[in-house]
């Protein structure tokens, strides 16, 4: 799977970017892998909470957006543009182009 | 200590108070009628001396002598043997006969004075020195040759006043006995009758809104006790329809709630996606839908434990590890105390087995510590054990963070109960995830506990029903550390 210069490739798991080697832990793969298979659309908390996660996890406030932020620092920081978008009041969606 | 307002002691008091009351009136009455009676016997042997005396003797005597008379007298009665006084008079010779000094010397016979007129054909009391009284009585006689003669004839009291006062000590010494004997018996009564009552406590006592389902045993005597019984149970009842009540109106109402928040939720997210060009207004959109989740999650959890209560929910039970499923969850939130640099520790002793529904028991624990991250500053530590006690699969999630004011310490399982509402509510809760927690453990015929010192910390117990498999040797009970 590919979103701009961001490769996950599911069977190795392995995630590069801009052909660097990028270390992952399992829930951040999984995170990953469930935003990148819905390239562009918009995923509210309840739905990758239920996907990645399971429904026992929902009503846990933060769970969503911490690991979002250390998916981000780990993907997005030290890379422009940035591909993980936060929609206030919905979720989080990967795409490049959308939005700033 | 004694209890002086217990209905038991104050029946047995007044129980004991009547049966000494009675007694003492019992007594009194024996006592009374003992010394009219002795009295009246003494009295009648008197008159009757008298009488012998003055018909058998004195109408011998102008033939006999006064020497002749004192034989017969002495002889008849010995008044120095028996204590008796007895003294002739003839009104023209003076004393014919005077008894001898007692050989108990309780009167002096010489010094008693004759009757006055007053007295005669009567009895008189007379007192000589220390309480010795005598009672005395004359008797006149006139006989055929015109001689007047005065018969007297005296016993001491004596003798009555030991008869009565043995009497008395039989009383003060047995009425003691005999009242402490009805008060032993008396409270024991009581005890017997009143031991349904305090089993009918004891019931009471165990039922709470989880069990209202539950009945007081019926004490089939047909009185005050049985009609007690009877009403205490018809308020049961109406207590457990008022909360099926109260039950079905919060399921209703949530699930009536859920539908349109559903739809709203999901135009307002469409207009989110779909809006390119306003940002102030993306912003807005973006605030009405994080309230719109806030309020879908009250609604689903509000839901989730007006079914748990009802017990509508099927529970998808099997058998797990608790340590396991402990130890997988807080895996899961690991990261989340990190965020707060928070210690999250666990000791599992392995194959506490239960018997549980994974999802609601992993509820459970997300809920207990995600409860102990808010509550726990930047710093503090969390620990989770599970192991087996008795019977028990324990379940304890500790901290030592902010702990609860003791004046919170009963409500934190309430439903919208929040302990410090401005920082709960900045912290995103509602107030109803230890509700939650309480109703699945009681789906799970299980109990929740929590203990905390303010400033010191909280903890949170979980006791749910041990299976059975589980072998608790505590040699080979290995740590795990996550």
């Amino acid at each position: 799977m590919r979103v701009a210069d961001l490769e996950l490739d599911r069977l190795a798991q392995q995630v590069r970017r801009a052909g660097k080697r990028i270390d992952l832990t399992a829930k951040e793969f999984s995170l990953l892998e469930y935003l990148m298979s819905n390239a562009g659309r918009v995923l509210s908390r309840t739905m990758i909470i239920e996907h990645v996660w399971d429904h026992s996890f929902d009503g846990i406030t933060n769970i969503v957006d911490v690991y979002v932020r250390h998916l981000r620092g780990k993907v997005d920081d030290a890379f422009d543009p940035k591909l993980i978008r936060t929609v206030r009041g919905v979720g989080y969606s990967i795409g490049h182009g959308v939005q700033p | 200590m004694i209890n002086t307002g217990s209905l038991r002691l104050r029946i047995t008091a007044w129980y004991a108070g009547l049966l000494a009351g009675t007694l003492i009136v019992f007594g009194a009455s024996v006592y009374l009628g003992l010394e009219r009676y002795l009295d009246w016997t003494l009295q009648r042997m008197l008159v009757a001396e008298c009488r012998t005396i003055a018909t058998q003797l004195l109408s011998q005597l102008p033939a006999k002598d006064a020497a002749w008379l004192a034989t017969e007298i002495n002889e008849a009665y010995a008044p120095e043997v028996n204590g008796l006084f007895i003294r002739v008079v003839d009104q023209s010779a003076g004393v014919v006969y005077l008894s001898g000094a007692p050989k108990d010397v309780t009167f002096d016979p010489g010094r008693i004075p004759f009757p006055r007129d007053k007295e005669m054909d009567g009895s008189r009391k007379l007192q000589f020195g220390s309480g010795n009284r005598l009672l005395i009585h004359s008797m006149t006689l006139t006989t055929p040759d015109g001689n007047r003669f005065i018969v007297e004839s005296g016993a001491p009291y004596h003798q009555i006043e030991v008869v009565l006062h043995g009497l008395l000590l039989t009383f003060a010494i047995y009425m003691p006995f005999v009242v402490s004997l009805a008060v032993a018996g008396g409270y024991w009564l009581m005890r017997r009758s009143l031991q349904p009552v305090d089993e009918i406590t004891k019931r009471a006592e165990g039922i709470t809104s989880t069990n209202l389902s539950e009945r007081l045993p019926v004490i089939r005597s047909g009185d005050e006790l049985e009609r007690l019984s009877i009403s205490l149970n018809r308020m049961i009842q109406r207590l457990d329809n008022a909360f099926e009540h109260i039950n079905r109106f919060s399921a209703d109402a949530s699930h009536e709630l859920r539908t349109p928040l559903t739809i709203l939720q999901l135009e307002l997210e469409g207009m989110a996606q779909n809006h390119r060009s306003d940002a102030a207004l993306g912003d807005q959109i973006g605030s009405a839908l994080e309230e719109t989740h806030r309020m879908s999650r009250i609604v689903e959890s509000l839901l989730t434990i007006s079914r748990l209560d009802a017990g509508e929910v099927k529970m998808d039970k099997s058998h797990l590890d608790l340590g396991e499923l402990a130890a997988s969850t807080a895996g899961e939130m690991k990261l989340l105390a990190e965020e707060k640099s928070l210690g999250l520790h666990l000791h599992a002793e392995p194959g506490v087995l239960v018997a549980g529904d994974r999802v609601r028991l992993q509820q459970v624990i997300v809920n207990l510590i995600d409860n102990s991250i808010k509550y726990t500053p930047v710093g503090g530590m969390i620990e989770i054990r599970v192991g087996g006690e008795g019977n028990c699969a324990v379940l304890q999630v500790s901290d030592n963070g902010l702990g609860i004011p003791a004046h919170a310490l009963p409500h934190v399982f309430e439903r919208f109960y929040r302990a410090d509402k401005a920082r709960s509510r900045a912290s995103g809760g509602a107030g109803l995830g230890l509700s939650i927690v309480k109703a699945i453990c009681a789906a799970h015929n299980g109990e929740i506990k929590v203990s905390s010192q303010e400033g010191r910390g909280s903890s949170f117990r979980v006791e749910l029903p041990l299976l059975p498999v589980f072998a608790n040797d505590g040699a080979s009970a290995a740590l795990r550390e996550i």
